[in-house]
């Protein structure tokens, strides 16, 4: 059964989740959100179309293609796949629009209420395909692939607790605490579903990258065990907020087991690292370092921005989403963009035509200098929201801005195949973006 | 999961009669997804391939007493039983000694893939070729489905290496 491996509508969350990040990128530009500017409609818009539109997109994008690896089957309920991608955008657009309802825009209240239905129904929906294709007793005794599953119960509570938010700033009941909601919404998002779903993935890719024994062992199941206590914790303070009741103390727990985590997380890497067979590793890989860099980073900025608030939770909050989660997720989509494009293109030709090398579809210099651009963006960025300079976060956003305009241009260079000879480049070219297998 | 049923071929053939009849009835009342042992005087070959193109996958072992024990198992269920990777041809087991073998360990993919679909192209039809691999190669799959190539893998023991057995299919179009 043909591309039964393949989902057919990857590169669409791709490129739906690319251009959230431009726009995420365009607006911050513009100075609609900036240091200490971040609760208002505006910059919780932002944020969303940041966090939401390109991060969960594109990780729901990737987690649809990669589960199948992960899990060695193919694909659960891959009808559901477009609707998904559709009803999450619809929902991301409407709640950045509803956001301004918080500006005086009253108008929009029906589109901010409408919002989490349709973010919530494309979540299932991505919930049912992932966690059906994982959920098989030879699946289950990964740690890869239990982490998984619970970055997808994290994304539940991260859904519950924006949908009960979203109904407290429109006024309607049951209302929560939003002092005590807010963080750990986002620590549900950032650290429970994002970080985890990334970790999960991120084993079997470096270990493929890399050439490295792909082996679980003692550290996976501590990193999971870890996980699994964090996302615990982080779910029942949340009922505790629902409930009424003061939840600072299960927050400061959950922010103590995040150091930890991340720390085992770090290790094991290091571990993979050190036992690849594969020299010099590609672009890909190196810049994969940047955002782990990031990672620690955050880790670090994290006790400030908890202890102290205001700039240093800023700039924490700056260094997971824009520093670890992006870095990481540019870097590895040069990288897998070119593989799927080779594999769609030249897999039928194998064997029968030369074909070229999978890297040369790839412009590597072009691809390092935009990296490198993004990562001097996150750090200028990470600084100006500790200083507190406005003009130094829209100088971050113009690095930023470009540095994605550049990795979208490659992106699209890549799929035309741009970058090889004319006479290796067979014709007609695949669609950019629709679908990703043709029929044959 | 269900017990296996449980069949000993042997009283009827002492008994002088032929057993496939019963062997059938015996395969038509399995539950859904139940698994059949049979038990019989010799290793019974021709009913391998009865019962793979019944959808079920085998093995077998001679017991210490000389009786021959095989478990059919239906290969809906085979990476539990058979040990298969899903979509493996259940009747690999027939196939004939590998021509070409192929170490693709430490190859970044889709290396692996071009070796393979490079060297299964110049095999004649009914060859096989065996490839050891670091992962399973989910791409490669459906392209030698595509191209009319059978393929039967799982992972070694140790869950570090991937066996792969290819049978070249009647042509390559």
């Amino acid at each position: 059964m043909p591309g039964k491996h393949l989902s057919r509508w990857t590169l669409a969350w791709f490129g739906s989740a690319l251009l959230a990040l431009l726009a995420a990128c365009g607006l911050g530009l513009l100075g609609v959100a900036g240091p200490g500017a971040w609760t208002g409609g505006n910059g919780l818009a932002l944020v969303h179309v940041f966090a939401l539109g390109w991060l969960c997109q594109v990780m729901m994008g990737a987690l649809v293609q990669f589960v199948p690896v992960l899990a060695a089957r193919p694909l659960a309920l891959p009808m559901l796949a477009l609707p998904a991608l559709l009803v999450s955008s619809a929902g991301t657009v409407a709640l950045a629009l509803g956001f301004l309802v918080l500006e005086g825009r009253e108008a929009l209240q029906p589109l901010f209420l409408a919002a989490p239905a349709a973010i919530g129904l494309g979540f299932a929906m991505v919930a049912a395909m992932v966690g059906a294709t994982l959920s098989s007793r030879d699946s289950l005794r990964l740690a890869e692939v239990r982490m998984v599953l619970l970055a997808l119960l994290a994304l539940a509570g991260l859904w519950l607790s924006g949908a009960m938010m979203v109904l407290t700033l429109s006024g309607r009941d049951p209302a929560v605490d939003l002092s005590q909601a807010l963080p750990l919404h986002m620590l549900l998002g950032i650290g429970g579903w994002l970080s985890l779903a990334a970790f999960g993935v991120s084993y079997k890719l470096f270990a493929m990258f890399l050439i490295a024994p792909d082996q679980g062992g003692r550290l996976r199941g501590a990193v999971f065990l870890a996980a699994a206590l964090l996302v615990a914790v982080l779910l029942a303070a949340f009922l505790m907020v629902l409930a009424g009741r003061p939840a600072e103390g299960a927050t400061t727990v959950a922010l103590g087991l995040i150091p930890v985590l991340i720390l085992l997380y770090l290790a094991e890497i290091a571990r993979i690292w050190r036992s690849r067979r594969r020299v010099a590793p590609e672009v890909n890989m190196l810049w994969s370092r940047a955002a782990l860099a990031f990672l620690g980073f955050a880790m670090a900025l994290s006790v400030p921005g908890w202890l102290l608030g205001g700039p240093w939770a800023e700039a924490a909050v700056f260094a997971a989403l824009v520093g670890w989660l992006s870095t990481l997720t540019l870097a590895q989509l040069v990288k897998i963009v070119g593989f799927l494009t080779w594999i769609q293109v030249f897999a039928p030709r194998i064997g029968r035509q030369p074909v070229p090398m999978v890297q040369k579809l790839i412009d590597a210099k072009a691809a390092t200098l935009c990296l490198a651009l993004w990562s001097a963006g996150t750090l200028a960025g990470c600084l100006a929201l500790l200083a507190a300079s406005p003009a130094g976060f829209r100088l971050a956003a113009a690095l930023l801005s470009l540095a994605a305009l550049g990795i979208v241009r490659e992106l699209i260079a890549v799929r035309h195949l741009s970058h090889l000879a004319a006479e290796e480049r067979p014709a007609p070219l695949p669609p950019l973006i629709l679908p990703l297998l043709q029929p044959r | 999961m269900t017990q296996p049923l449980e069949f000993d071929v042997r009283p009827i053939m002492q008994s002088g009669d032929d057993p496939f009849g019963a062997i059938m009835a015996a395969v038509d009342a399995l539950s859904p997804g139940q698994a059949l042992r049979l038990l019989a005087p010799f290793r019974p070959m021709p009913l391998f391939t009865v019962m793979a193109n019944r959808g079920f996958g085998f093995s077998d072992r001679q017991r210490a007493d000389g009786v021959w024990e095989v478990l059919f198992t239906p290969v809906a269920d085979a990476p539990d039983a058979a040990g298969m990777a899903p979509g493996s041809t259940p009747t690999a087991g027939f196939w004939p000694d590998a021509v070409c073998e192929l170490d693709l360990t430490g190859l970044m993919p889709p290396e692996p893939m071009v070796r393979i679909l490079e060297e299964i192209t110049r095999l004649a039809p009914g060859e096989v070729l065996f490839a050891l691999l670091d992962r399973e190669p989910m791409f490669l799959f459906p392209e030698l489905a595509h191209r009319g190539h059978e393929w039967a893998g799982n992972f070694a023991s140790s869950g570090q290496a991937y066996r792969l057995l290819v049978r070249a299919g009647a042509q390559d179009d």
